[in-house]
């Protein structure tokens, strides 16, 4: 658990972030969301103390920071940034080892580690390891970049940005492999972003920044349903907070008994993407099935509608 | 041009180069016109590739020392404690170019006497400046995303040194290296006019006897080694960026 407390920084007597207190409990996505120049990242580069802060704590499973050498605390944290900061004279193999190596752990366990961590970001290991960074596509590149950060198996990942360098389409893919490894690893994941969206899909919890403070910190239905102030409001952008909204929700909380025809649409997807899919094909009901393809029901536009309504 | 083009072209030289020192005999016939009457063609006073090695120990043993003092001060006026020294560090590897290489050696000579030493003074002097100002730019110049994953995977400053920003900043810091050793080369000429020993020696002798064929002979043999140093290390600075 990560406890924050009073984190201000200040450059030349200006406060760029004020007075942030927040806990972080473990296993869990907090995303920091904010317009550029909000002090997202200053925040986040004071808890691997890339950044001094000014004034404040920060207590790691219940050791302040300010006790331990700077870059042991960093070996610790995990980190990954928006250009992915690869070392370019180094092999893939070799930047993912980065930091098992500073910590000196031997060869086969780190060719191993090495071994696993591609395969975990769906990378070929043969064919990716011994490239170097410029023969790397952007989003290969990124997942290096995590696979990085994640080699010495940090109980905690600090992520600035990690996918603002991605087209749209590799961006989506790389949020919903981050959720899949954060659930299989169950690291403590810590995420700046300036995208509302990215933050709804991704965060357990989210943080809203504006003007180096926490205006709001709550789960991503409440950022929705209950803006704390009209930056949060702007922020979510107030025609789009309907579908957001049904973009959280699954599928198998409005699904119906009954049967439907056509092409099923999967209980685990959201709301947002049944109405899409009833938009293009016309229809008003679309059956549901499980992960294993069996039939668990129906959804319809109206139960949808209804749903989209209650955040009004 | 072509690779295999470009590596025939350099073989050449090479060959050239070695074939003159080993048998300058052979050529005389190509020098011979450029000689007055009844002079000799081919320089007799001192073996042409004794000339040609002292010529180079000099310039090597002015750029070696030039090179570890330029590389340390950069490393030095780079880190935060250093970095108020860069002013005065860049005044004193200044001073070396500013001063013309004649004034160089008459200074030095009253100080240290004839013979190699004031030409190794000069050429170090000569030597900082390209070496310092290329490894400053080569450690300052690092990508911002890569010094920020630096210290951000808990690199000590001098893990970050050896295994990052020296590494990437090598092909910029060689770029300095063959700058200021070609400076050297065509430099240590003028040594011999403070009795260094070395190709310079040729060209004077066949300045002060109207020897055209001298002058020929001492000026080509240093442009050519030249040409190949300059070349040689431009394959290497290129090798080691290849990968940044
Ligand atoms: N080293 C610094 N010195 C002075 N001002 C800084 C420094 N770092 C950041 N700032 C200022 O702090 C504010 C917040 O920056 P930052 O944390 O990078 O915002 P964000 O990541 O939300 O875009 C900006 O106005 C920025 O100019
Ligand atoms: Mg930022």
């Amino acid at each position: 658990m990560i406890r924050i407390e009073g984190l201000t920084k200040e450059y030349a007597g200006n406060a760029v972030v004020r007075d942030v207190s927040m806990e972080i409990e473990a296993a869990t996505i907090t995303v920091i969301v904010g317009t550029s120049g909000s002090g997202k990242s200053t925040f986040l580069r004071m808890i691997n103390r890339l950044v001094e802060p000014t004034k404040g704590v920060v207590e790691i499973d219940g050791t302040d920071t300010r006790e331990m050498k700077a870059y042991e605390l960093r070996r610790r944290i995990g980190y990954a940034i928006q250009d992915h900061g690869l070392f370019p004279h180094w092999t893939v193999a070799r930047n993912i080892a980065t930091v098992p190596k500073l910590l000196g752990w031997d060869r086969k366990k780190i060719d191993a580690r090495v071994h696993e961590l591609l395969e975990l970001l769906q990378l070929d290991p043969d064919e990716i390891a011994p490239r170097y960074p410029h023969q790397l596509s952007g989003g290969q590149a990124q997942r290096v970049g995590v696979a990085r950060a994640l080699a010495a198996r940090p109980d905690m990942l600090l992520m600035d940005e990690p996918f603002g360098a991605l087209d749209p389409v590799i961006r989506a893919k790389a949020q919903t492999d981050l959720k899949s490894i954060q659930d299989r690893l169950g690291s403590t994941i810590l995420l700046v972003t300036h995208d509302m969206a990215e933050a709804i899909r991704l965060g357990d919890r989210i943080a809203v920044m504006s003007e180096g403070r926490v205006e709001q910190l709550a789960p991503p239905a409440e950022i929705l349903t209950h803006p704390a102030s009209d930056n949060v409001r702007n922020l979510v952008g107030d025609d789009d907070r309907p579908f957001r909204y049904l973009s959280l929700i699954p599928v198998s909380e409005r699904t119906e008994e009954g049967t439907a025809e056509g092409t099923p649409i999967a209980a685990d997807r959201s709301l947002y993407d049944a109405l899409a899919e009833m938009i293009w094909s016309g229809r008003e009901v679309l059956p549901v099935v499980g992960e294993d393809g069996s039939a668990r029901g129906l959804v319809r536009r109206g139960a949808l509608l209804d749903a989209a309504r209650s955040v009004a | 041009m072509s690779r295999p083009f470009v590596f025939l072209l350099r073989l050449a030289l090479v060959a050239l180069v070695l074939a003159f020192l080993f048998v300058p005999e052979a050529f005389r016939p190509l020098l011979e016109p450029f000689a007055p009457v009844g002079a000799p063609a081919i320089y007799d006073r001192a073996s042409l590739l004794d000339l040609t090695i002292s010529h180079l120990l000099i310039v090597v043993a002015a750029i070696v020392p030039a090179t570890l003092i330029s590389v340390a001060l950069a490393i030095l006026v780079s880190r935060p404690i250093g970095a108020e020294f860069l002013p005065l560090s860049r005044a004193i590897v200044n001073i070396g170019q500013t001063f013309p290489p004649v004034a160089v050696l008459a200074l030095a000579v009253p100080v240290v006497g004839f013979g190699t030493w004031p030409t190794l003074i000069a050429l170090f002097l000569y030597g900082l400046l390209p070496i310092f100002e290329n490894t400053l730019a080569g450690l300052t110049g690092l990508q911002p995303a890569v010094a920020e994953a630096a210290k951000g995977t808990g690199m000590t400053g001098r893990q970050r040194l050896f295994q990052v920003e020296l590494p990437l900043a090598l092909p910029v810091i060689l770029e300095g290296v063959r700058i200021s050793l070609v400076i050297a080369l065509s430099t240590a000429t003028i040594g011999s006019t403070v009795a260094a020993k070395g190709l310079g020696e040729v060209i004077i002798a066949g300045l002060n006897s109207n020897n055209l064929a001298f002058v020929l002979q001492g000026g080509l043999l240093t442009g050519a080694l030249a040409v190949i140093l300059y070349d040689g290390l431009g394959e290497i600075s290129r090798m080691t960026a290849a990968r940044s």
